[in-house]
């Protein structure tokens, strides 16, 4: 019997060409879409997990909850932590400090910028990255050892047989040489720990900032640290145990905090932040948006969701199709009624067709997906492929989806096609066309979906639009931003000033110690601010011209001066949002009042300026109280040189030959800031990009879907046709005719999707502090666009059919 | 074989109600070879449909082999329906998707026959309706006799007690018709009950009984010597 099916399935499929070419195409492109969504969101949630302790595994952070907080954590934690645990508790096996440091390095005679990961000796005992050569237990034994991972050796070297081999690298001043004690096989894309180059966390021991830290239960250093605790331990949940621990060594701290409370109310007790140390486990890094660097797992439901709804489209024009080419059946239908069949026989054939199809365009979809994924992996920022032995969930994942999209998309044509009664359909009583309320109904559905998703990547794009286009209140335009952190920057400063200062292009030159943009962190300090409570403040410690270099507006006062000593030593200038919420004034009133830091331990510095608020974070983010200093002891993390407008070449040709000549061994790094800030905004871009294919291909499939309804109304339309020409009808009365009944559906959709897009849309764009108003437009952009394209998938047809010979078309009923 | 008694159906749609069988009564013993002629409208198709168990009565008694069968649901329908009954269309009503093999394999199909012995009866009756030569050919291939005997192989291939004809030689010239009344005779021969609706005074001549109708009553009976 089932061979029976699936011989009549083909014969089928094969003789509906077009139909079956939409019917494969659609669901292909769904499939398609929905496997790399779900390649994705698998190797997310996958992320650690080939580590062969992985559930022993627990990286320590450091908690916060109270005052009024959401409950969260980070990751860096100070430097003696690791050790101290490993020392007092037995459950812990092992425990690692791990930091990435970036460095210069040298193979033979080529110099480069590189990041390399420190790590205490007994990492390979805790994470499970193979080698490939070298041993585990030996590989990080000595402080001068090197492991390298294949990559990297043989973009070094050419080779990885590089065991012995030495690289020369650069820790705080001097070069040093490292061993390359071994080869580690590439880190796996889904692992939250990676590195390229490791090193003993021992080689750090010497450095300034590891040897002031190494004490200090209150400084961090960017450390990670992890411990293996041993089977049967719930150190991770006894948060009692960790209290005392914290308890023990960190006792100065909590008694600040005790007496900061004391000068408080009951209220400000109660609602304190309490820190602490937690064990989070490894698996868990990577989809806890609780604790920093954490992604959030509901962008990973949302791209499925939307993944989703492209496939549902595609299964929506097989159901619509399947029912429209239904009358085409029905003889078949009856006959098979009369033979014998059962109704049950019926849906089961119905459904082998639908499965079979599902199976067709599984296969070419994947073929598709494979096809597709560098450019998906360009999207998504992600290293993605399929394999069935990497993620064996794929396996009946996909198994399951293409078993799910045959029923979604074959039950209901079963269902409806089983049911006819075999007297009337014999009698050709009865004629079911392409077009009933549910087909119509679903058509809708699938326009309301395409439309969503236009609206969506039309308010995405207005909004990066406006975030671009801001006036962030600081030029960032034709600004270079050089990094200087890996050379002697206070004695280089003041010479590259002098050497490129008198050049044409070049039109003004400052230096600060914290950089602008993405990514370059923030430096910030607590100040008691008019209420006696402590305000946190982003410091911009820079060069006397770093606000007017940089365009930086004063709305009061004035700049720093070199020749006024007390500038270097108290003077500070701060934004009016500092003068409101800390000062609790006016920015009239603001100059020449102190501030003072929360502990009260430095000398208290004296406002001389007041500048415009600017956004130095992503348009998220409110403005931030600022201050800006100029230390007597400025020691410039970045070097920043405004650029005439035009073609930048030579002048970057120029800056890049006056570095060299002045630090030959460090590369010239530069960014220019406005590009920097763009990045900001890369997670939109990347969304925007997404809504907006999946917004394309579900109006492709939406009017695939269309294109074939609209044959099968002008098939099962032919004699009205026929005899409407022959009583004077013209081609365009015909088009129409048979055009109107789906642009009635579009219209429709539009207005069912708007509020839902407006609402989603909305609420999105509450997470931004500035923002753009959805305007009615955008609905009627994507409402006309959708109709433009619909109207021209569907003319198609109707000329077509319109412009057939009504003699023809009466012959042929 | 069949016993009907008051069978009455009625359509009915909003606005107009259709008497189609007006309180019928006819008997048809087994190895019978009845005609059912009329005008159209008359009842006849109704009739035949009910008989054929493609459709049930509004009120009345249908015995099938003692079996009251007027009642059955559709699923107990097509039990006694793919055992019992072979049909036979005007307009052929072969699957245009199917080989000519196919087409007759398909009762087969749905009564559970193993392949092998399908193949078997298959054969064995396409060679008896001559057709054997074109049994890898579709529908559309064949000539309208040719389609005809193709559905006369599907109603027999079964060995149903009862053939069903719905003006079997309403789309076909006269040799053509003829072949196919003499095929049906030849299996009235053989013990096939059969009752044919025709238009055809002809055709009804092969019958051993004509029954006329009207207005969805029987009018007249002619035993033909």
């Amino acid at each position: 019997m089932f061979k029976h099916y699936l011989k009549i399935s083909f014969r089928n499929l094969a003789q509906q060409k077009v139909l079956t070419g939409i019917n494969i195409l659609g669901l292909s492109i769904g499939i398609a879409c929905f496997s790399l969504f779900l390649l994705y969101a698998v190797n997310e949630f996958s992320y650690d997990r080939f580590h062969t302790k992985a559930d022993r595994i627990y990286r320590i952070i450091e908690w916060w909850e109270g005052e009024g907080r959401e409950p969260g954590g980070s990751g860096s934690i100070s430097t003696p932590v690791a050790p101290a645990m490993k020392k007092d508790f037995p459950d812990v096996e092992y425990a690692v400090r791990t930091t990435d440091r970036g460095c210069l390095a040298r193979v033979n005679d080529h110099v480069f910028h590189t990041s390399i990961t420190f790590a205490d000796a007994d990492f390979f005992n805790i994470f499970s990255f193979p080698l490939i050569r070298g041993d585990v237990h030996t590989a990080l034994k000595d402080p001068g050892h090197l492991v390298v991972t294949r990559e990297k050796a043989l973009t070094l070297f050419g080779t990885t047989d590089v065991v012995g081999k030495t690289i020369q690298i650069k820790i705080d001043t001097a070069y040093k040489p490292f061993t390359i004690s071994a080869v580690a096989e590439n880190i796996p894309a889904n692992s939250s720990k990676s590195f390229q180059l490791l090193g003993n966390f021992e080689h750090l021991a010497n450095t300034e900032m590891v040897k002031q830290s190494s004490n200090n239960w209150h400084m961090t250093i960017g450390i990670d640290a992890f411990v293996l605790l041993k089977q049967e331990s719930r150190l991770a949940t006894d948060h009692k145990r960790l209290a005392l621990f914290r308890k023990k060594y960190a006792e100065e701290e909590i008694q600040d905090r005790k007496e900061l409370k004391k000068g408080k109310g009951k209220k400000d007790q109660q609602q304190a932040v309490q820190s602490g140390i937690r064990l989070q486990p490894l698996r868990d890094i990577h989809m806890n948006p609780q604790v920093e660097g954490g992604a959030d797992p509901k962008n990973i439901w949302i791209l499925i969701t939307i993944a989703a709804a492209v496939l549902l489209i595609a299964c929506i024009n097989f159901t619509t199709l399947a029912i429209g080419r239904s009358a085409g059946r029905a003889k078949e239908i009856g006959v098979r009624k009369v033979m014998g069949s059962e109704r049950k026989q019926l849906i089961v054939q119905f459904l082998s067709e639908s499965f079979l199809l599902s199976v067709l365009s599984a296969v070419t979809g994947l073929i598709l997906a494979c096809v597709l994924l560098p450019l998906f992996n360009q999207l998504a920022g992600r290293q993605l492929y399929f394999s069935f032995s990497r993620f064996p969930e794929l396996m009946w994942l996909l198994g399951g989806l293409t078993l799910l999209v045959g029923l979604l998309a074959g039950s209901y044509p079963a269902l409806v096609l089983s049911s006819f009664n075999p007297v009337e359909v014999l009698k050709r009583k009865i004629r079911v066309g392409g077009s009933n309320l549910f087909t119509r109904s679903l058509v809708t559905l699938q326009f309301v979906l395409s439309i969503g998703l236009i609206i969506s990547t039309i308010v995405i794009l207005q909004q990066i639009a406006f975030m671009r286009s801001k006036n962030i209140g600081f030029n960032k335009e034709n600004v270079v931003m050089i990094n200087t952190q890996r050379v002697d920057a206070k004695r280089i400063y003041p010479l590259y000033k002098q050497a490129i200062q008198s050049n044409t292009g070049i039109m003004d030159i400052t230096a600060g110690e914290m950089g602008l943009g993405s990514g370059e962190g923030q430096m910030g300090r607590g100040y008691r601010n008019y209420k006696e409570e402590i305000s946190g403040v982003i410091e911009y410690p820079g060069d006397y011209n770093f606000l007017n270099a940089l365009g930086m507006q004063l709305v009061a006062g004035r700049y720093f001066d070199p020749a006024i000593a007390s500038d270097t030593m108290s003077a500070v200038i701060v934004n009016e949002e500092l003068v409101h919420t800390v000062l609790g004034t006016t920015t009239a009133n603001a100059l020449g009042k102190t501030i003072n830091t929360a502990k009260g331990n430095n000398p208290p510095k004296t406002i001389i300026g007041i500048s415009r608020n600017f956004n130095f974070e992503d348009l998220t983010h409110q403005v931030r109280p600022q201050l800006f200093s100029r230390p007597a002891n400025l020691e410039p993390a970045r070097i920043y040189v405004r650029l005439q407008a035009g073609d930048p070449a030579a002048k970057l040709a120029l800056l890049s030959n006056a570095w060299k000549k002045l630090v030959p061994d460090a590369p010239f790094e530069y960014n220019f800031v406005d590009e920097k800030f763009d990045l900001f905004y890369k997670s939109e871009e990347r969304w925007s990009t997404i809504a907006g294919w999946a917004g394309g291909i579900s109006i492709f499939l939406a009017c695939l879907g269309l294109f074939g309804l609209a044959a099968l109304a002008a098939v099962n339309r032919t004699k009205e046709i026929g005899i409407r020409k022959v009583m004077g009808a013209t081609v365009t009365q015909v088009a129409g005719l048979l055009s109107k009944d789906f642009i009635k559906l579009i219209t429709i959709a539009l207005v069912i999707a708007s509020p839902p897009a407006w609402y989603f849309m909305n609420n999105w764009l509450q997470s931004y502090a500035w923002r753009i108003n959805i305007t009615w437009w955008v609905f009627g952009l994507a409402g006309l666009f959708s109709l433009l394209v619909a109207v021209t998938t569907i003319s198609i047809q109707a000329i077509k059919a319109a412009m057939a010979n009504p003699v023809n078309s009466l012959r042929t009923e | 074989m069949i016993k009907i008694r008051d069978l009455e159906k009625i359509y009915r749609t909003e606005e107009v109600e259709t008497v189609a069988l007006n309180k019928i009564s006819i008997d048809v013993k087994e190895g019978e070879f009845v005609a059912i002629m009329g005008p159209s409208g008359c009842g006849k198709s109704t009739l035949l449909n009910i008989l054929g168990l493609l459709d049930d009565p509004d009120t009345g008694s249908f015995l099938f082999n003692n079996i009251e069968v007027a009642n059955f649901n559709e699923r107990k329908r097509a039990e006694l329906r793919k055992h019992n009954i072979g049909f036979v269309f005007q307009s052929f009503n072969l699957i245009d998707e199917l080989t000519v093999f196919e087409n007759v394999e398909l009762p087969l199909i749905y009564t559970g026959v193993k392949s092998v012995d399908r193949k078997k009866r298959v054969e064995e009756v396409l060679d008896k309706m001559q057709i054997m030569h074109r049994r890898n050919h579709y529908p559309q291939q064949l000539s309208g006799g040719q389609q005809q005997r193709v559905a006369v192989a599907r109603a027999v291939v079964n060995n149903p007690k009862l053939i069903l004809a719905d003006e079997p030689t309403g789309n076909l010239d006269s040799s053509n018709g003829n072949e196919v009344m003499t095929l049906l005779t030849d299996l009235n021969e053989q013990g096939t009950t059969i009752i044919m609706v025709t238009h055809s005074e002809h055709d009804a001549r092969y019958s051993h009984r004509i029954i006329r109708m009207l207005d969805g009553q029987t009018v007249l009976e002619n035993i033909m010597v």
